[in-house]
This record gives C-alpha cells, structure tokens and sequence, in this order.
C-alpha cells in the first residue's frame, strides 16, 4: 500500500499533476475574464490546438528523455504538409500513398539526425538545426518557393474530413492524439525501449554497460520525432485544407515548452509524456486567455519566455544525482 | 612518533573545530564535531564512509560554513567567507573530487592566477610551460607533461597535478581529502614523502583514507569520526580496535579465508594472444600479447601499475570496447564479444563490475528494481513488453538474498549508502545468472565496514563455483583475495604470483622491476 501511495508520488507523477493543475487554473481564470471561455465548444478547441502541438512534443519528449532535442521540427512539419498536399495532388486515390511517403520523409530526416548524432558524435542542437535548415532548403527548392503546380492541391478530402470529423462527440484528432498519449506512456512505462530510454538519458555509459544497444535507441528516438513532426504536418494541412510557408514555425518552441512545463527534465533521464500532453494543453490555454485579455503578440511571445524562464529556474536547480 | 605526538598535544592547535553542526537538506553531516590538529603533525582522519570527514574538511578548508560552532586558527576564533580567504589564511585543501579544468593544460592548471605576467599584465604563455616544469620538478615530478590536456592524462595524474598545485602554494596547514585513492603504490611513496618534507617545515597535515597500512606509516596521530562526531584521537590504535569504534561494530578477521580451489575445476575463461587497444607499445618489443586461463571457483587476481593494461583488458573482455586482438573463449567455446551485450549473454555470462560504480555501473535516479533487472530485460518481457510481476518477484528475491537494506524495489538507488549500492550492482548480475564475473577495484574509496561485506560477497561468489577477475588498486587486497595473482606490464604478463610467494611485497616488487626496466 504504501509502495502504491509512493508510485503515485514521484517527482515524476508531481509535476504532471502541476502541468494539469495549471491548465485548469488557466480555464478557471479564462472563465472568469471571459464568459464562454469554458464552454465545451471553446475547450474543445483549445484541446484540438493542443493536439498538433502534443503530437510535435511526442517526438520531442524522447529525444529530450535522452538529454537531446530536435530543432528540425519546424521544417520537417512544413515540408510534410507540403508533401501531402502535392503528392496526394487533392485526389481521395492518393491519400494512403501520400501519408506514408509523408511520415517516410519525417521518419528518414530523423534517421538521418539520429545517424550523425550516434556515430558522427555531432551535437543534437547542431545537427538538427542543419537539418531543418536543409529541409527548408529541400522543400522551397523542389516547390520553387510553393510557386509549383501541385503546390496549391488542397489536401485530399478524406484527410480534411478526418481531421474535423467527430467521433462521439469529441473530433477525431482528439481521439488520435488520445489513443498516441497511450500507446507513449505504455512504451515509456511497460517495455523495454522505454526502460532503455530513461537508462541512456541518465546515464548513457552506464545503460552501456548494462547492455542496453544505446546506439540504436538513440536512432530509433530520433525517427519517431521525425515522424511525429510528419504526423503533426499532415494533421495540420487537414485542418487548413493547404499548406503554407513557415506553418511549423510556431511548433519548435512549443513542442519544448510542452515538454518542460509537463516536467519532463531538460537534461533528459526523467518525466512523463502524460505531463508534457498536459504541458500542451497549459500552453494553449495560457495563449487563449491572454488573446481573450486582448494582449497583443508582443506581449504574449514575452508571457511565453517568462514561463519556460520560471519553470526552468524551478525545475531545473534540483540537484542532479 | 611519540615525542613529536607528545609536543603536539600540549601546544595551541594550528586548527581546530569546536561543536560543529552542519545539515544537508535533512541529514545531519556534522553534529557537535570537535577536531585539532597541531603545527608539524601528519593527522589521520578516520571512519566509514558518511561519518561526516568530507564536511568537515570542506568547512575547515573554507568551502562552506557550518551552521553553528566555531573554526579556530592558532587559538583564534575565524570565519571564513570562502575558499580564498582561507587560502589566504594559509589554508591548503586537496578536495576529493578533483577541480582541474579538463581543457586546460596542466601548467595553466598548476599556475592557475599565478601565471607569469609580461607587459601589460598579460600572460607570458612562452614561460608558462617552463614554469610549471620547474615546479613540478622542485617537487620530484617528472613524468607528468605540463603542456598536456588535464583531459588526456590519468586520473592518478591528475590527482598528483591537484596535489602538487596546493603544495606549491605552501600552506601552513594542509587538507588532503583521501589523496590516494587514485593514486598506486610508488606514487603515494611519492606524496607520504612531500608529506614528511612538509612535517619538517612545521605544516599541520590532516588526511583521509580508507587503507589502514597507509594511515599508520605515516600518521602521528589519528581521530576516528562516526556519525558526524569525533568518537576519539589516538597515537597508536590497533586497526580492529579502530574498525570497531569507526562502525560500532565488531568485525572478526581482516581478510575472509579464500574457498578451496578443487584441482579439478573446469576453465570458464580462456584469454590467448590477446593484445590491449591503445596501449603505446615499448619500440623494438611486439606488440602486446596476453594469455590466461580462469577456472570455476578460482578467484584471479590481475596486479601491476597503472596504466599497464588492466582498464582496457577488462573493458575489453566485456566488448566495451573490444581489445584489439586474440581469442577469447567461455567454457571451451570460442566466442567473439564487440559489446557488453554479447558478454552478458554468452554461454557462461560474462559480467562486469567497473570501478566507479556512480558514473559507469549505476543509474543514481532510477530505482533499484530498474537498475537490476537493466540486462536481463530481454529475459523478462514478452514482445518487448517488460512482464511486471516477474520483474518484481526476481528484484525482491536478489533484495533478500544479498540483504540489501532499502524499503522498497522502488527506491531511488542514489538513496542507498554505498555498500548497498555495490550490492545492487553485483546483484545485477547474479540475476543475469553470470558465471563469469569481472570485478574492477570494487572497493576503491569504500569504507572498512563495507569493504569487509564486499570481500564477504566476493568470497560467497566463488564458492558458487564462479569465476572471478580481480583488479584492486590496493595491493594488500590482492594478495589476500586471491588463488593467482598476475601482474601486468605493458599489456603482458610480466609475472605470475601463487602461494607461499603470493604476497603484497612480491606483487609491489614484480611491479616495480617492470618499471625500472620500462
């Protein structure tokens, strides 16, 4: 009993219940300065905008779990939705085809960041920065700058529908976003890769030692960011129905944010993805309010750094064993 | 040791500390701690691991403060407000964990704000070097290159740079936090005589350490600590006597009665022409070729100095990495290992143990139960799914049968105290149901009452017909936990030592005949 009440009581477990704590101090308070705020259409959109972002945070939540980070997030994203739209050129026939090429591309960019960061030893931060760099040269190359015939298809109907589609209620994208928030935690909680995970981003030579195939637990992090951000670029162009030029932009800094607001350690080794959902959701909510208080973009993009700044200073001084 | 004892315990001390508290979010380091140490005395500081030595060093050399109580210097009340201002007090603290700056060089290290000035103010970098090899030299070092990387050297070099750097300074009163714990046998010859120079110039030296034959080969006085407190000091004391009172506890012999080796006993391990990765290879010898056999139940012991070969030969055996060259074969079968993988589910299990068991052997945050079962996870899940309830059951029997003390699987590993934590760690691998065990310099920086339990431990193992390698910086362990001992040299066997001849003498100087010849 008293090892059940102690599971429940990590500093892990804590701060997903701070993340979904501030997230529903944010509703109360939008409630409050704007009636209407928590009415279930509202909220339900708030959930929808999160999800794209917690999906982006599924990818960074690994990497981040091993002491890494993806910056290639934001063109990977926008080079799926481009993708989508112009492999699938609208037509229902091309949808299936399009997804996987899509997640294919995310997944290969991934490989290719996990590839240099495990045997060329370059830095997460620089070569994933490369990477988005070289995805945004790749895709304004190959689309001319979205100036190309295909570019302006429209994504195919039955991607669109999917995404507004409602399933019992709740659209689609929710139970997605449901259904990846389980299959995560399980990975991270019940299985080997996770236990893997948590091994190399405490102690990479240690989890070495103990037989744990570091190499290719870190490639195989890497990859599902990739695909991940491929997931979110195709959901988001089924949301907007086209693509457009620096869509992923806003998903680096809010995948990250999600990701240290829901307590997952900065430094990797510790967290739950269950917190850095929640982290998405106190994100979008934060946002909404401040656009019901009428804050201008300034003055939010500074809320947002004040925030990750506290919960750094917050999180981030515990003594690292 | 007497007469100098008697002057000093009449005579104001040059330092002392008086009811000293310190707590560390909630544990009480420090609790009415008293200590004094007199000008011209070489002072033994002893007890377990945890007794509070670390803090008390720190608060005397400056570190940090005490919650309450009072430093005195030369019988006047002090109140430092750093390490620079008891620097300046003539202070000089070797700390335990080493503070050089990896990147620099060893001569920026060692002339770290004394660096030779030129016009300007500026650092005169041409004279840097030549400085720091005249400083060096004064104090009888000569094989350390003040132009290379603190990075690239050894760790018992470093621990020598670190050494050298608060000497220099020429402190009146000198802390040395277990000084030698990286340091081999001729190297501590080295410090125990810049030690005795010291003494002579009337320098008050307080030390640690964990290897009694050190503390009284040069100790004038020691003042044993358990708990935070000093339980008393003493000029001579009986090291069971001493044990007792550092543990509270009585402990019977010294070193445990090594198992029966049957004449029997089937090899488990077989090692031939194998040549060590990396090691520079002396010009006009081959290259390195090494070759043993290990037996079930036998415990091997792999002796020398550093830097010949232990480290990687035992990394290598265990794929981490591969050595360079030579077969390696696990009960008779001929076997490749390229990782730790490949060892730890050959035929027989292959299991390392290495010598730090906070940066190489454990996960500190994670809990106990994941720390154990870490290696056989493959074992114990189905379709990569981790079976719970087994999972548990296996780290609560390994729990019970090595008596670990913790309250739950679930605990943080980094909560356990440092013998528990080497449990966990070897605990590991009995449940990976490793027969072949690899144990490098277990008890490096552990604590006596600890240390007996490991030998225990170790002994236990190979009475289940295991087969252990053994490497132990201490020389004295070696001789006595040992069937064979093998000494190293530039990658080969340079002697092997077996009973009657198996002593600590006869590994120190099979050692150093190598090193004279080298």
């Amino acid at each position: 009993m008293n090892n059940l009440v102690r599971l429940f009581t990590t500093r892990d477990v804590l701060r997903v219940y701070a993340a979904y704590g501030a997230a529903i101090l944010l509703f109360i308070i939008g409630a409050l300065v704007h009636p209407g705020f928590a009415s279930l259409p509202s909220v339900t959109t708030i959930l929808l905008i999160s999800s794209f972002i917690g999906m982006v945070a599924a990818g960074q939540c690994f990497v981040v779990l091993i002491g890494g980070i993806d910056l290639s997030v934001p063109w990977v994203l926008n080079a799926a939705a481009i993708l989508l739209a112009t492999a699938s050129l609208g037509q229902n026939g091309r949808a299936l085809y399009a997804i996987l090429l899509t997640l294919g591309m995310g997944g290969l960019a991934g490989l290719a960041n996990g590839i240099f960061v495990v045997w060329f030893e370059v830095p997460a931060v620089v070569m994933t920065l490369a990477m988005n760099g070289i995805v945004e040269g790749l895709t304004l190359g190959l689309s001319s700058g979205m100036t190309c015939g295909a570019c302006a298809s429209y994504a195919p109907p039955i991607v669109q529908q999917a995404v507004h589609g409602v399933f019992l209620g709740i659209p689609t994208a929710l139970w997605l976003w449901l259904v990846i928030i389980i299959i995560v935690s399980f990975a991270l909680s019940f299985t080997r890769f996770g236990r893997a995970t948590y091994a190399i981003g405490n102690n990479p030579r240690a989890a070495f030692l103990a037989g744990v195939n570091v190499n290719l637990t870190t490639v195989a992090l890497y990859v599902l960011s990739g695909v991940f951000s491929a997931l979110a670029g195709i959901l988001l162009v089924g949301f907007g129905g086209q693509a457009s030029l620096g869509m992923g932009d806003p998903y680096l800094f809010q995948s990250i944010a999600a990701v240290v607001i829901g307590g997952v350690s900065i430094l990797g080794g510790s967290g739950l993805y269950v917190g850095a959902a929640a982290g998405a959701i106190s994100l979008t909510a934060l946002v909404s309010v401040l656009l019901a208080l009428n804050m201008p973009e300034y003055g939010r993009s500074i809320i947002y750094g004040l925030v990750i700044l506290a919960l750094l200073l917050l999180y981030g001084r515990e003594e690292r064993q | 040791m007497s007469e100098r004892a008697a002057a000093a315990a009449t005579g104001v001390a040059a330092v002392a500390a008086r009811t000293l508290n310190k707590t560390f979010g909630g544990v009480q380091a420090l609790r009415a701690a008293s200590f004094a140490a007199h000008a011209g005395e070489v002072h033994a500081l002893v007890g377990e691991n945890g007794a509070g030595k670390s803090t008390l060093i720190k608060i005397l050399g400056g570190r940090f403060p005490p919650d309450s109580g009072t430093i005195l210097l030369d019988g006047e009340p002090v109140r430092f407000s750093g390490p620079a201002d008891a620097t300046r007090r003539g202070i000089g603290t070797v700390f335990q964990e080493l503070t050089l700056l990896p990147w620099l060089t060893v001569a920026e290290n060692l002339l770290f704000g004394r660096e030779p000035r030129g016009a300007g103010g500026l650092i005169r970098r041409a004279s840097l070097a030549t400085d720091a090899e005249a400083v060096l030299a004064r104090l009888g070092i000569s094989h350390i290159d003040p132009r290379a990387q603190v990075a690239e050297i050894s760790l018992s070099e470093r621990q020598i740079v670190e050494i050298a750097r608060v000497v220099t300074k020429k402190p009146r009163i000198l802390f040395l936090d277990e000084p030698t714990s990286s340091l081999v046998e001729r190297e501590v010859a080295w410090l125990f005589e810049r030690i005795r120079e010291l003494r002579a110039l009337g320098t008050a030296i307080v030390f640690t350490s964990h290897r009694w034959n050190e503390i009284t080969s040069i100790a004038d006085r020691i003042t044993i600590y358990r708990n935070g407190s000093e339980v008393g000091t003493f000029t001579e004391i009986e090291e069971g006597e001493a044990i007792t009172l550092m543990t509270g506890r009585r402990v019977d012999a010294l070193y445990p009665k090594l198992p029966l080796l049957s004449a029997g006993a089937k090899d488990m391990l077989a090692l031939t022409e194998a040549t060590i990765p990396g090691l520079a290879t002396p010009i006009g010898q081959p290259a390195s070729d090494l070759s043993f056999h290990l037996r079930a139940g036998e415990i091997l012991g792999i002796g020398g100095l550093a830097g010949q070969g232990h480290r990687e030969l035992f990394l290598g055996l265990f794929g981490a990495p591969p050595l360079a060259r030579g077969k390696i074969a696990v009960g008779g079968k001929p076997l490749r290992i390229h990782r730790p993988s490949h060892a730890i589910n050959a035929g027989l299990g292959i299991a390392l143990v290495p010598e730090d068991r906070k940066t190489e052997g454990l996960l500190l945050p994670l809990s106990v139960r994941y720390n154990l079962t870490l290696p056989i996870l493959r074992r114990i899940s189905r379709v990569g799914v981790i079976r719970a309830p087994t999972e548990g059951r296996m780290s609560r029997e390994i729990i019970t049968a090595l008596g670990v003390r913790t309250p739950s699987a679930a605990q943080r590993v980094g909560a356990l105290s440092g013998g528990n934590q080497q449990k966990v760690l070897v605990g590991r691998w009995l449940l990976a149901e490793s027969r072949i065990l690899l144990l490098y310099d277990v008890t490096r920086g552990v604590d006596v009452a600890t240390r007996h339990e490991i030998y225990d431990l170790i002994m236990r193992l190979a009475g289940e017909e295991r087969a252990i390698l053994l490497y132990s910086s201490d020389t004295e362990e070696l001789a006595h936990l040992c069937h064979r001992v093998l000494v190293l040299r530039d990658g080969r066997v340079a002697a092997e030592l077996v009973p009657p001849v198996l002593t600590a003498e006869a590994i120190v100087s099979a050692s150093m005949r190598q090193a004279r010849a080298a």
